[in-house]
């Protein structure tokens, strides 16, 4: 078979799913409890993320460096018409400064918002609550991990976002800078 | 010094000499004794002669007396022999003694008493026959034939004493003569033998001391060339066998330069056979040489239609990189957009079901995109590989098309060649042929030197027994001459 029929083949399959999505009904009687993840790569380890954690995703923003005495602050940047600080993910989980690009931002919180920048954005995942355990129960003990998520016969530690804003806080109220608007 | 020749020469001459002096001696004593011998029996003639005129007389008498007595014919036949025979006889006599004026006085006394007689006797038979015998008688005592008769004895006894005193002179002369040659000789002989006898001890004893130091030089050299002919029949010997493998080695020589020989034919035929596989070649590669012009003329086509081929790859590489983006881009928007419903409770439920689906699509979207990618990456990679290949391709063909014109040249180059070998292979023939011919002749040399030297073996036992034989010889000499001397 050729290349050329090769991605005219992939492009009729993908055009069968979609066309056969939208034909089955929207809902099948036995609705599985599911959540809904982000997969992501910080400092080549795979972590997790609960949609419902974050308010937005975006992806190569301009963020503009400011001094601070918090070293895991990288700048702010604009999101969503308001100027938000920017944290470096893997300096929070202990890892130091990420020497890539770093384009990846989520967005938390909408009172006071702020954004997590990480490298590697794997994709959308969407596991069964079955799937989800502590994180005593899949020996992950890291920092801001309560859960892990077995999915895609991987492992990956949950990142826990109001622990990331308490500990962000901590650290404001700690080094004397006033809280960001 | 005087040489053996010239001692020879001396002794023999002198004895020459002598012999010579009395050969001289002896040969005019003979001459004499012969002339001496010849006037003796011309004397004897002249006597003979003599007598023979008184016997005729006396047969002339007795036929006339016998006549007379019987008066018949038959006994005149003494007469008439008597009268015919006495002129020849006085003719005879007067030439036997022609150098005598003594004798030739006396001779003309004797013819004229001859004729006297003659005629009386003629007077009387006549008378005879006319008369009787009694008249006749008569006639014949009147004495007149007897005085002749005694005149006629008186003067042939003076010739006979004459001519017996002459006998006797000359006796006497052959007497001193043989007397004289006699001595002569005896004493000649006696000195010639003295002289030989000296001459002959003198050279045999100057000859026996050179002769005895040049036979005891010809004994040492005789054992020296015994020795060196021994040394020769080694050295034959040696000289024979290597002929031999001389011989040997040049007919093996000679197969050799036969074999080039036929070798050098083959190579002749192999290169003109190569030589016409060559223009055959030269053909097949002008036309390979279009056939390469061809297939560069397509290389490069393919060269720019990979090239086309590889900016439409990148062109849809670039297009993918949008449809990638705009993906990536659909998915964050559908990610936002199921947060976004959540946040709206049971109303957005359905939206987040949109959301959903349209981030699933954005999802098969990209990975789609990641394996379209993958696959034009792998199109230009091989497009890539094929230019370079195809380059590649294409370079060698200029290469080969570069070759073929060696190729080409390098062809006719080798057709020159070949006809230069083929030309080189014939003189090599030519050449070695004359040269087989050369090693038969150096051969039947070889074989000639051999049988020389064979025969130069068997001469050099020759010579080796020559010089046992001459060194026998001189020791039989020496011993010989040793003896003498000792003697």
């Amino acid at each position: 078979m050729t290349t050329i029929s090769l991605i005219s083949a992939k492009a009729a399959e993908l055009r069968r799913v979609f066309d056969q999505a939208r034909a089955v009904p929207s809902s099948t009687g036995v609705e599985v409890q599911t959540e809904s993840l982000l997969a992501i790569r910080v400092a080549r380890d795979p972590y997790a993320i609960r949609v419902s954690e974050i308010s937005g995703i975006s992806t190569d923003k301009k963020v503009v460096a400011l001094p601070s005495p918090v070293p895991e602050l990288l700048g702010v940047t604009g999101l969503r018409g308001a100027i938000v600080p920017v944290y470096s993910l893997a300096a929070l989980l202990g890892y130091g400064q990420e020497t890539g690009q770093v384009r990846w931002l989520v967005l938390c919180g909408t009172d006071e918002p702020f954004a997590l920048a990480f490298s590697g954005f794997e994709g959308y995942l969407c596991v069964p609550q079955a799937e989800l355990y502590s994180a005593e129960q899949k020996d992950v003990r890291r920092t801001f991990v309560t859960h892990a998520a077995r999915a895609t016969k991987m492992v990956r530690a949950l990142v826990s976002i109001p622990m990331l804003r308490e500990a962000i806080q901590e650290r404001c109220r700690t080094s004397g800078v006033p809280k960001e608007q | 010094m005087w040489t053996f020749g010239r001692k020879i020469a001396a002794g023999f001459t002198l004895a020459f000499l002598l012999l010579l002096g009395i050969g001289g001696i002896a040969y005019r004593s003979l001459d004499l004794l012969a002339n001496t011998s010849h006037t003796v029996t011309h004397t004897h003639e002249v006597l003979e002669r003599i007598a023979n005129l008184l016997s005729f007389l006396k047969d002339a008498e007795t036929g006339q007396r016998g006549y007379v007595i019987s008066g018949e014919d038959s006994y005149l036949e003494p007469y008439k022999s008597g009268v015919e025979n006495l002129p020849k006889v006085i003719k005879e006599l007067r030439e036997l003694t022609a150098d005598n004026q003594n004798q030739q006085k006396r001779l003309d006394q004797v013819e004229q008493l001859a004729a006297a007689k003659l005629a009386e006797l003629k007077r009387t038979v006549e008378l005879r026959r006319k008369t009787s015998f009694e008249e006749t008688v008569k006639v014949i005592r009147t004495g007149e034939g007897k005085k002749y008769m005694d005149d006629m004895r008186s003067v042939l006894g003076q010739m006979e004493r004459e001519e017996r005193e002459l006998l006797k002179q000359r006796a006497e002369e052959v007497e001193t003569a043989s007397s004289g040659a006699k001595t002569t000789i005896i004493f000649g002989t006696v000195l010639c033998l003295l002289v030989v006898t000296a001459a002959g001890f003198l050279i045999t004893r100057s000859l026996s001391g050179q002769i005895g130091s040049a036979v005891r030089h010809v004994q040492s050299s005789s054992a020296e060339l015994q020795s060196a002919a021994n040394q020769q029949a080694s050295g034959a010997k040696e000289s024979a066998t290597a002929m031999t493998e001389i011989t040997t080695t040049i007919s093996e020589l000679l197969a050799t330069s036969r074999q080039i020989a036929e070798s050098a034919q083959r190579v002749a035929h192999v290169a003109e056979e190569t030589s016409s596989a060559a223009r055959t070649g030269d053909t097949t590669v002008q036309r390979s040489h279009d056939s390469v012009n061809s297939v560069k003329r397509q290389v490069d086509l393919i060269v720019t239609h990979m090239l086309d081929l590889g900016k439409k790859s990148q062109q849809i590489g670039g297009i993918l990189e949008i449809i990638n983006e705009l993906s990536e881009q659909t998915n964050i928007l559908a990610i936002n957009a199921t947060i976004e419903a959540s946040g709206a409770g049971d109303a957005g439920k359905r939206f987040a079901v949109v959301a959903d689906e349209i981030r699933k699509l954005a999802d098969r979207v990209g990975g789609s995109t990641k394996e379209i990618r993958v696959l034009i990456e792998e199109i230009r990679a091989a497009v890539n590989t094929t230019v370079m290949a195809t380059e590649g391709g294409s370079k060698a063909v200029d290469l080969g098309a570069r070759q073929f014109v060696e190729v080409t040249a390098a062809l006719k180059q080798i057709t020159e060649l070949l006809g230069t070998t083929t030309a080189a292979a014939r003189e090599i023939e030519l050449s070695t042929k004359q040269q087989a011919t050369a090693v038969e002749q150096v051969n039947i040399a070889v074989s000639n030197v051999a049988k020389a030297a064979k025969e130069t073996e068997v001469s050099s036992s020759q010579t080796l027994q020559t010089a046992g034989q001459l060194a026998g010889l001189s020791r039989e000499l020496i011993r010989l001459i040793q003896a003498t001397a000792s003697a």
